[in-house]
């Protein structure tokens, strides 16, 4: 117990020997801060790069707090230096931030920029895509390219003579065409019909329509709206042959179905 | 013992007449430091200081304000002091908005590449 007392004494008495050896008073707290963040900051090249004149002046105030301390000047003389230089250095290292950030932003909208691109090209080979898997479906389907558009022709041997229904082999189109405009949704078609010039224009008339009506019931018992579906006889109007010869008039019995454009637009006559 | 007390006291006179000089002394009047804080303070709330630093910003401002009082007093170099300090306050209240700002754009630029790649990523599924 008593032999603690002269052990403190010897390091109280120490204690003040190495006060007194550091010479100066405790250095100013917003000045060790400075000091800190400077150190942290000297080297940044953000920082370097960004402010070089601000981190000059941040070093010139720290020196001068130090100065001022080693000149013992009074406390608020130090105080107000050591705060100068702290936000210079502060000022100065969020200018090093934003150098950081501008060229993250740089190179993150670079990025963007050929994320854009990629996606641009993508899309056009999407559409290249789509269009040749049309026209692959378009040959299956035997249509033509005409200036109305696609025209798909239901030659006269597909009905019964003066009939309206098809026959299996004409069905058979019919199915194509529904698979058709189940997987294109937008395209819609217009079903015409048409005879040769032979026998009673009028009865012509009725039989054309009659014809194109039985093609339409034929879409829509395959589940094909009735909405995408124009129906118009032509009765004799435009011939596609001489009515002279019977291979002439045959081609003129027909039945063409004019598919729309992708947006469901089709040229009338 | 004595000699040493009259150093100590003379050195106490020399002391406080020397600071009595710094104090009595006003200076020059601090425009050019006003003027200096209150256009780094306009500065500040440009870049939005006012929405992201407004603590910082305030102290500004109410530096400029008590240094201006100090002036109408003659107390100019306390008055200085202020607006060295409240120059650097709105700076970096300042540099801090424009950080954050840069922060936020970093985001909003990384938020667009995500949802660009998502798509790209639906896309080629």
């Amino acid at each position: 117990m008593f032999n603690r007392k002269p052990l403190i004494g010897i390091s109280v008495g120490l204690s003040v020997l190495m006060v007194g050896c550091a010479g100066t008073p405790e250095d100013n707290e917003r000045l060790v801060e400075a000091r800190s963040l400077y150190g942290q900051i000297e080297n940044d090249t953000n920082v370097v790069r960004s402010g070089p004149a601000q981190l000059r002046s941040a070093k010139t105030r720290i020196n001068e707090a130090e100065e001022l301390q080693e000149e013992d000047a009074t406390d608020d003389k130090i105080e107000h230096v050591s705060y100068l230089a702290l936000r210079h250095t502060q000022i100065a290292h969020e200018q090093g931030k934003q150098a950081k950030l501008q060229e993250e932003i740089n190179s993150a909208e670079q990025r963007r920029e050929e994320m854009m691109l990629q996606m641009r090209t993508d899309e056009a080979q999407q559409a290249r895509q789509e269009a040749q898997q049309l026209r692959r479906e378009m040959e299956r389907l035997q249509a033509e390219q005409t200036d109305r558009g696609m025209v798909l022709t239901l030659g006269d041997v597909l009905f019964g003579v003066n009939e309206a229904s098809l026959k299996q082999s004409g069905e058979q189109t019919v199915q194509r065409l529904a698979e058709f405009m189940r997987e294109y949704e937008d395209r819609r078609v217009r079903v015409e019909g048409y005879t040769d010039s032979t026998g009673d224009a009028a009865y012509n008339q009725e039989l054309s329509e009659r014809r194109a009506w039985s093609v339409k019931e034929e879409l829509t018992e395959r589940g094909i709206d009735g909405d995408r579906i124009e129906v118009q006889g032509f009765g004799e109007a435009h011939p596609v042959a001489s009515n002279d010869t019977a291979s002439g008039r045959q081609q003129n019995r027909r039945v063409e179905i004019v598919i729309s454009d992708q947006d469901g637009n089709i040229q009338s006559r | 013992m004595k000699p040493h007390q009259y150093l100590g006291r003379t050195a106490i006179v020399l002391g406080l007449s020397a600071t009595i000089a710094a104090c009595a002394g006003p200076g020059p009047k601090p425009d050019s430091e006003l003027q200096a804080a209150q256009s780094a303070v306009d500065r500040a709330e440009a870049s939005d200081a006012r929405e992201y630093n407004p603590v910082l910003l305030n102290d500004a401002r109410n530096k400029v304000a008590d240094a201006e009082e100090l002036m109408e007093d003659e107390e100019y170099k306390e008055a200085r002091r202020l607006l060295e300090q409240a120059e650097l306050d709105a700076r970096l209240a300042g540099a801090r908005s424009e950080t954050d700002k840069a922060r936020q754009a970093v985001e909003e630029v990384n938020d667009s590449i995500n949802k660009l790649r998502q798509r790209l990523n639906s896309e080629q599924q």
